[in-house]
C-alpha cells in the first residue's frame, strides 16, 4: 500500500549552520579523492582533459565554501580589494580546508594581472601516485578549481591553472577589468 | 501603519533567483497583485546598476538604501558570493531590513550548500518560503 | 578584521566540510553522467568497494585490532573502531536477526549528508551507498563476504539511517578479485 502519511522531512534550513570545526581522518578523504580522480579519468582521454574535469569538481566545492566562510565571521563584510581577497584565500580558505596557510603568495614581476599561490606539498598530491606516462598530471587542479570558483564567485574573475614548479604553483590570471577596477576601489 | 515589501535575490546573470512579497493584511488580497509584482521586478532591475557601483565603495554587505522610485525605496545587500539581495519598501525600516537580509543570507547559504542546487538557478523550496514569511513577520512590520 | 583559525591543524585530519563537499561534487557529477539512478547507486557502491579494499590496511595497521571470532565482535569493531576512525562517528549495532547472521548499523548523524537535501524525483538515489561498498570491500579483505544495503535513510524522511549487513560466507584463502 502506498504510504498515506506524508513523511515529514526535516529541511536543511532547520539544521544549524556548519561551524567548520569538524574533521575527518585524512585517509578517508585521501581514498575518496583518489577514487574521484580515477572516476574522472575513466570519463576522459587526455591529461589536460582530466585536469579540467578535476577543476570542474573543484568549482562545485569552491562555490559552496565562499559564502559560508564569510558568513561564519558574522561581521557581514565582503572583500573589495584584490590583494585582500588573495590573502583571504591564502590564509582563511587554506586554513579551513587544510589546517594551514598556503606557503606563499607572489605577484608576477612582468605582469600585473598574474599572481601565484605556491604550495610545496599540496595535501591533494600526497596520496596520488602519478603514473609515469602521465607525469604532467597534477591533481591539485582540484584546488585550482576551488580557488577559481571563489574568485569568480565574488567578482574577481580569473583563470587558475596548476603547474609543477617549486612544488605546485597555482597561477592566477585576473581579467583585465579586475585590475582596472581595483585601482579605483578604496580599501576602506 | 505597516508598509509593503518586495524581496528579491538576483543572481550573477541579473536573473531573479528568489522572490517574496510581504504585504500588510489590508493589501494582501489586492487583485492587482500580479501587476505590482511586474512593476516591482522592473524597479529592482533598474536598481541593479547602482548596486553594482556601490558594492565596490564599501566592504559592508548591507548597502542600505541605494535607489528611490516613486513611493518605493530600494535597499540592497550583497553577499560574499555576489548574490544581490534587494528589498523594495514604501516605509523606512533600516534595522528591520538589515536583520531580514542577514537571516535570509544564512538561510540561502544553507540551501545553496546542497550539492543538488545549481548556483544561480531559481530557489524552489517550501522551507525557504516559510522562513521568508517568518522573518517578514518578525522584521518587516515597521 | 581578525580571523580565527577554526581547526586544530592536526596533519592527520582534514576538514569535514572539504570531505562532505567533495563527496557532494562526486555524487552530483555521477547524477549528471548517468541517466539512471540505479546506475549511480551501483557506481557509488563500486567506488566505495575500491576504497574499502584499500582502507582495511590502514585500519589494521592503526587499530591493533586482532582477529574477530564471531560476527558480533566484527560488528562491534566496525562500529566502535572502524566508523570512529574513518568518519568520526559511532553507529549503534542493533536489530540482530534470530540466526545471528544479520545486523544493522544505526547512524544518527551521517557526515556525508551534512548539507544534503534530495531533490524531487531523486527519491531512489542511495546518496550514501558508498558506505555499503566500503564495508563490503573492507570485509572481503578479511575473508568475509557480506551483502550491505540501506534500510532507512534520514535523507528520505526516516527517523534514523540504518545500514543492514548480512553475512554470506567466509572466503577460504581467496585472493580478493578487484572489481572492474
Amino acid at each position: 500500500m502506498a504510504s498515506i502519511l506524508q513523511r515529514q522531512k526535516s529541511s536543511i534550513l532547520d539544521r544549524p549552520l556548519s561551524k567548520g570545526k569538524a574533521e575527518v581522518n585524512l585517509s578517508t578523504f585521501a581514498l575518496l579523492f583518489s577514487e574521484m580522480v580515477q572516476y574522472c579519468q575513466s570519463r576522459v582521454y587526455t591529461v589536460p582533459e582530466l585536469q579540467n574535469k578535476l577543476t570542474e569538481m573543484g568549482h562545485h566545492v569552491g562555490v559552496r565554501m565562499l559564502d559560508i566562510l564569510f558568513l561564519r565571521e558574522r561581521t557581514f563584510k565582503r572583500e573589495v580589494k584584490l590583494l585582500n581577497m588573495l590573502l583571504f584565500i591564502k590564509t582563511n580558505l587554506w586554513k579551513t580546508l587544510f589546517g594551514k596557510e598556503a606557503d606563499k603568495l607572489e605577484h608576477a614581476n612582468d605582469d600585473e594581472r598574474t599572481y601565484y599561490i605556491i604550495e610545496k606539498e599540496p595535501l591533494l598530491n600526497k596520496f596520488i601516485s602519478v603514473p609515469k606516462d602521465k607525469s604532467s598530471l597534477n591533481c591539485a587542479s582540484f584546488m585550482a578549481g576551488i580557488i577559481e570558483a571563489v574568485l569568480n564567485g565574488c567578482n574577481f574573475p580569473a583563470k587558475v591553472t596548476t603547474h609543477w614548479h617549486k612544488g605546485t604553483t597555482f597561477m592566477i590570471k585576473f581579467d583585465e577589468s579586475v585590475i582596472a577596477r581595483d585601482k579605483t576601489v578604496d580599501g576602506r | 501603519m505597516s508598509g509593503s515589501y518586495y524581496f528579491v535575490i538576483v543572481g550573477h546573470h541579473d536573473n531573479p533567483v528568489y522572490e517574496m512579497e510581504y504585504l500588510p493584511p489590508s493589501k494582501a488580497n489586492d487583485p492587482k497583485k500580479d501587476d505590482h509584482r511586474h512593476l516591482n521586478q522592473f524597479i529592482a532591475h533598474a536598481a541593479l546598476d547602482l548596486v553594482d557601483e556601490q558594492m565596490w565603495m564599501t566592504g559592508n554587505m548591507y548597502l542600505k538604501i541605494v535607489d528611490k522610485f516613486n513611493e518605493w525605496f530600494v535597499s540592497a545587500f550583497v553577499t560574499a558570493g555576489r548574490m544581490r539581495f534587494l528589498m523594495l519598501h514604501d516605509t523606512k525600516n533600516e534595522d528591520g531590513i538589515r536583520n531580514f537580509f542577514q537571516e535570509m543570507y544564512e538561510a540561502y547559504v544553507k540551501y545553496a550548500m546542497n550539492p543538488f542546487y545549481e548556483p544561480n538557478t531559481p530557489v524552489k523550496s517550501a522551507a525557504m518560503d516559510k522562513k521568508a514569511q517568518t522573518l517578514g513577520k518578525k522584521y518587516l512590520t515597521g | 578584521m581578525s580571523r580565527q583559525t577554526v581547526r586544530s591543524g592536526d596533519p592527520r585530519k582534514v576538514s569535514a566540510e572539504l570531505f562532505t563537499l567533495t563527496y557532494g561534487a562526486l555524487v552530483s557529477q555521477l547524477v549528471k553522467d548517468y541517466e539512471n539512478v540505479d546506475e549511480v547507486n551501483k557506481q557509488l557502491d563500486k567506488l566505495g568497494y575500491n576504497m574499502g579494499i584499500r582502507l582495511i590496511e590502514d585500519f589494521l595497521a592503526r587499530s591493533n585490532v586482532g582477529r574477530c571470532h564471531d560476527l558480533r565482535e566484527t560488528a562491534d569493531v566496525i562500529a566502535k573502531v572502524g566508523f570512529k576512525m574513518f568518519l568520526g562517528i559511532v553507529p549503534t549495532v542493533s536489530n540482530w536477526s534470530p540466526s545471528g547472521d544479520e545486523f544493522s548499523l544505526l547512524l544518527d548523524n551521517n557526515p556525508l549528508t551534512d548539507f544534503v537535501e534530495l531533490p524531487e524525483g531523486q527519491s531512489n538515489l542511495e546518496y550514501s551507498s558508498i558506505l555499503c561498498g566500503v564495508l563490503r570491500g573492507a570485509l572481503e579483505m578479511v575473508q568475509m563476504e557480506v551483502n550491505v544495503w540501506f534500510v532507512q535513510d534520514q535523507l528520505k524522511g526516516d527517523n534514523t539511517t540504518e545500514i543492514r549487513v548480512k553475512f554470506i560466507r567466509r572466503l577460504e584463502d581467496a585472493v580478493p578479485v578487484g572489481e572492474d
